[in-house]
Parts: structure tokens; sequence; C-alpha cells
């Protein structure tokens, strides 16, 4: 399960960036697309979702209305727009064609620019993605010279790394979800299959407040998943460094989780900070699962 | 009857070795006590009187577990826990006399008094055997210090002192001189990876392995920690390093109050929900000797790695 570092998170792009999101869930997929379409109400811009099915605009833009956003009224104001262009047979056909007039259209309607996220159906994607491929090669040259940014989204569920490699050839790269935390040393951010964060560099007294603080709010993201045993998975395989008072932290957090049926578990766990955790016996607190990979031999 | 004992066997023959050390594990073996042996050489001369009875007795040799005095007083907590209720641990513990530097004799007479304090309350039994044909004086005579029992010893009375004030005594004896340093890496406040970048770069220059080169962080790092959170926020590492050992000084100008850091620092392994003290301990593990002189108006805190090839610490490597 091998995740291609997003080249840019949702919250770097600027005008001409046409990007591809690979999500692995629904969580994913909407927590970058709130960052991208509330990050274009904010900058002028207007949103348009191109989605794969004809689906009533309200209800496809319904994850917005819980991050403060009136759909209905930035609907009637023409700040957002759904459009099911791409759930009609032929829609990958003139996709570019669609683009071109939308942006021109907004800049017409007074928006500094237009935002754009496109989802295709496999159905739709052509003999060995042919058409797809057809299609995103197009829209390279509107992104190019005009004031509009894009996310497509593939589901990867439906199509497999194979497929998202080349198809991510044709854009200027991947787009991921904004890192919750972001310092000199350290990133945390959030991962979706299996649900948590990820720590990427060094903990220490410096930013060990920002790691309780994704903790606190990933804790509750997992009670509102699963109201029995929240269960938040961290990724550590970029950890460099972890002192003792942030493995402290985490033997906490596992100790409240476990108390009421949850877990925290620990993957990428470094032979050096396991034996840490061994000396300290943090690895035997109950809730805190270390998951197993290499091998470690304490020297004498 | 299964409260806490801690006895010195002062022999000066194998035979009152073997005779003492049988009896004490057959009785063991008899009560169904967890029965370990750690000795050097002795174990062939117990197995020897005992035959197959001797085969439920855990044995280890003295020169791995008798390595670091912090790591030893560690590897038998565990048997606290396997515990079963009126049944003792049963330890025939014998460290390694000989080859030792007067640094670490003095530290192992100091972990025999931090056994008193360790294991209190525990259903430990240990039986100390020091061969005194061939140990040196200052160890035998601390002896009657750090145990509250002898064996075979009607004429004299266990002077058992209590191991902070002897702990104080150690570090007293401490100020071996060290090498002089280039310039130290100051530290303050929020600035610790400042620290751990120039270690990496000493430790990749020293050619330490991977793992050595974390200890050296990690612990390095804690002890920074502790001086910026107790003494006064800023301070300096040293690296005064000799030929046998990687040398790091953490030293700190003092927060000027009274310091309130526990009797006995990192010495006892503390509770895995405790809100503090892990740091030290880690400190203690993961390095082979640690000095510290814990004061308001500045404490200092060596810690010591054997360098690579530079000789186990049982075999020997004779310089002060």
């Amino acid at each position: 399960m091998a995740v291609t570092p997003p080249l840019k998170t949702v919250g770097q792009m600027r005008q001409g960036d046409h990007l591809l999101l690979g999500y692995d869930t629904d969580e994913e997929r909407e927590t970058v697309l709130v960052a991208f379409l509330l990050d274009g109400l904010a900058s002028g811009q207007r949103g348009l979702l191109l989605p794969p099915a004809g689906i009533p605009a309200g209800v496809a833009l319904s994850f917005l209305e819980a991050h403060g956003c009136r759909v209905d009224e930035e609907l009637a104001a023409g700040r957002l727009r759904v459009d099911p262009h791409l759930a009609g047979p032929e829609g990958l056909w003139d996709l570019d064609e669609v683009i071109r007039r939308e942006t021109r259209s907004a800049v017409g309607d007074g928006f500094l620019g237009l935002r754009v996220c496109t989802e295709v159906l496999r159905a739709q994607a052509g003999k060995e993605l042919k058409t797809l491929h057809d299609s995103e090669l197009l829209l390279g040259p509107v992104f190019s010279s005009l004031p509009v940014l894009g996310i497509c989204q593939y589901d990867r569920r439906i199509f497999d790394e194979t497929e998202l490699g080349p198809l991510a050839g044709l854009h200027h790269g991947r787009v991921g979800a904004d890192a919750v935390w972001r310092d000199d040393v350290l990133a945390i951010t959030r991962t979706f299959a299996p649900p948590g964060l990820a720590l990427a560099g060094e903990v220490d007294d410096t930013n060990v407040t920002a790691v309780a603080r994704a903790l606190h709010t990933e804790t509750a993201r997992a009670r509102a998943r699963a109201a029995d045993g929240a269960r938040i998975h961290l990724d550590l395989h970029e950890l460099r460094f972890i002192d003792v008072g942030a493995l402290r932290l985490l033997a906490f957090t596992a100790l409240g989780l476990y108390a009421a049926g949850g877990t925290l578990e620990l993957s990428g766990v470094a032979p050096h900070v396991q034996r840490v955790m061994r000396v300290t016996g943090w690895d035997r607190v109950p809730g805190l699962h270390i998951a197993p990979e290499g091998q470690e031999g304490e020297g004498p | 009857m299964t409260g806490f004992v801690h006895q010195a066997l002062r022999h000066a023959s194998d035979g009152q070795f073997r005779d003492t050390a049988a009896a004490f594990v057959r009785d063991g073996l008899h009560a169904g006590d967890t029965v370990v042996v750690v000795s050097a050489c002795e174990i062939t001369l117990l197995a020897e009187s005992l035959g197959s009875r001797f085969r439920p007795v855990e044995c280890f040799d003295a020169h791995d577990w008798y390595d670091h005095p912090s790591r030893t007083l560690r590897r038998y907590h565990p048997y606290r826990t396997r515990q079963e209720p009126n049944r003792r641990v049963r330890v025939v513990g014998e460290p390694v006399g000989e080859g030792r530097t007067d640094f670490e004799t003095r530290e192992w007479m100091r972990y025999e008094s931090l056994v008193n304090v360790a294991f209190a309350g525990s259903a430990h039994w240990f039986l100390c055997p020091y061969g005194t044909r061939v140990l040196p004086e200052t160890v035998a005579r601390s002896v009657t210090r750090t145990h509250p029992e002898l064996v075979h010893e009607p004429g004299t009375a266990a002077d058992c002192t209590d191991p902070a004030e002897f702990g104080a005594e150690c570090d007293e004896l401490a100020p071996a001189r060290l090498p002089a340093a280039a310039a130290g890496i100051p530290f303050t406040r929020g600035r610790a990876a400042v620290v751990r970048r120039a270690l990496t770069a000493y430790a990749r220059r020293l050619g330490l392995p991977e793992q050595r080169t974390y200890d050296l962080l990690t612990t390095v790092h804690e002890t920074v920690v502790n001086a910026v959170r107790h003494g006064g926020g800023h301070g300096v590492v040293r690296l005064p390093s000799d030929r046998d050992h990687v040398i790091c000084e953490v030293s700190d100008s003092g927060a000027h109050t009274v310091p309130p850091h526990p009797p006995l620092p990192g010495h006892l392994p503390p509770e895995p929900v405790a809100v503090s003290g892990h740091g030290m301990w880690l400190v203690r593990q993961l390095s082979d000797l640690v000095t510290d002189r814990l004061d308001p108006s500045g404490s200092v805190v060596r810690l010591y790695f054997r360098r690579p090839g530079r000789g186990h610490p049982a075999a020997g490597s004779v310089n002060s």
C-alpha cells in the first residue's frame, strides 16, 4: 500500500494547476474537495463540480454543509455550480471545450477564475482508458492558458496504481489533503486508509503540542466513525526522532482510547523507537498496538 | 515469609561457595521458588554438586548479565511480575569483580546498594558471592555496607548504609579529570534539535553504529530537556571523549531554586503511566555509565558510551 507522496497539498494549489487526486475513501475525497472549493469561495473564484452522475446540485455538494457553507445560497448566487456534463455518455469528448467555456463564463460573471473538480465513471473511460487519456491530454493547454485550476478525482478502489501512474503523468502531479501541522522539523498529515495520522520528521518538546492537538481532533473523528471503540492509526514510517515526552503522550492517548474500548495503532515504528518503548514499558500499555515489522536486535 | 533478602557471601574457597550456594538452590527448588544463577565461572561447580536437580534453574553468564549496572538492575525486574504468591525469586548473583576500572568498580558498588531500594518489598532473595582471593580490597570492604546480611560471618556485623548516602559517597569519588573538549554545543529552551544535529554529525565522524548513534541522540536529548526544564533554561553539551569512551557532558547554569529531583533519579523503573521519570531512566538504560551532579546552582551529567572495539566491560580495560 505504498502511496506516492502528493506533490502538492490542496492549500498550495494556484491558478494553472491541474492535479490528480487518487482517493481511498469518501472521507478523503470530501476532505480535499471541501478545502479546494472553500478556498475558491475565499479567493473570489467560482467552484464547478462535474460529477460522474446526474445528481441534484444541492445533494452533490451537501458535504460542504458540515463546514459552514450554505450550499443553496452559494448555488443561487452562482458562486458554486454543478454541471452533469460528465454523466452523459459522450461527456469526455469535449471536456476541454466545456472547461474553456466555463472559465470564460466565470470571468464574464465577475469571478477571479474557476475551480473545477471532475470525475468519470470507469465505463466512460474507454477501452484501456484511451478516451480518458485523450481527454486529460487535451486539458493541458486549457489550464496553462486560462485562470482556472482543477482536480481530477480518481477512486483508488476502482482505478489501480498501474492505471493512476500514467494518468498522473498527464497532470502537474498529485494533490492530497492539507498538512495538519508543518514546521521546520515535523509534518503531520491525515491518512484515510486506515484512518489516522502520519508523522514525518522529528517530534520533541517544541512541537509535541501540535501532535496532541492532532490526536485530539482525530480521536473525535474516530469516535464519530465508530461509537464503540475508536481506532486511530499512526503511520510513523517517516518519523526520524521522537522524544520521551511525546512517546508518553502516545501512551496516555492509547490509555484514553482503551478506556472507551478503542486502540491506538502504530505502524512503521523504527527499531530505536521500539527499544525506547520497551525500556519505558510503553510497549505494554493497554490500547497501544505496535504493528510488527522488521526485526530488531537489542544490543547487550 | 517471602520478604526481600540481600545477602553477601564472602568466601575464600570454591568449596565454601559451592556448599552454601548448592544448599541455597536446593532449598529454593524444594520450596517451588524461581531460582536464577548468574555466575562467571562457578556455574559448573554448582552443577556438579546438584546434578540433574539443577535443570529448572535459570542460568546466565555473568559477563553478559553484569555488563552495565543500570541494565543489570532492569534485568531482575521482570521476575517480580512472574512471581507466584508465596514463592520467592532466589538469585545467586556473582558480579564480575576482575578487570574493572576504578570508575566501573565504584558503579558496581553503587549497584549493590541500589538493589536494596529497587527490590525492597519484592520476594527476591539475593545471595551475592564474593571471592575474597581475587577481589579488590575496596570492594570486599564495601560489601558490608551494601548488603544487609553477611552469610557465615557471625563475627562481622553488617553495616548497611542508606543507598542515597552511599551513592553520594560514590559521587564524591567521581571527579576523574576529563580531556579538554572542543567548543561545546550551547542549548536553550526549544533548541534541542540543534544539539541533535551536532551529535549526529559527531557520531558519524566517530563511525558509531546506527543503534549507538540513536542511543547517544536519545540520551543526550533527554538530558538536555531535563537541563532546560530544571536547570535554568540553558546550558552546554561538551564532548570530552577519551580513549575508551565517547563522553557527552551536559551542564546547565542552574535554576537556583530547590531542585525537585527525586532521590536516586533514573535508578528505579518508573511506572509506565507515571507523569515523569522516564527520561533519566532511559538515559541510564541506553548509555553505559552515567555520573550526575544535580545541583540548583548548576548540574553536570556525564554520559559514557564505551567505544566500539574498546573491550567488553568485563574483559577489562584497566584505565581510569
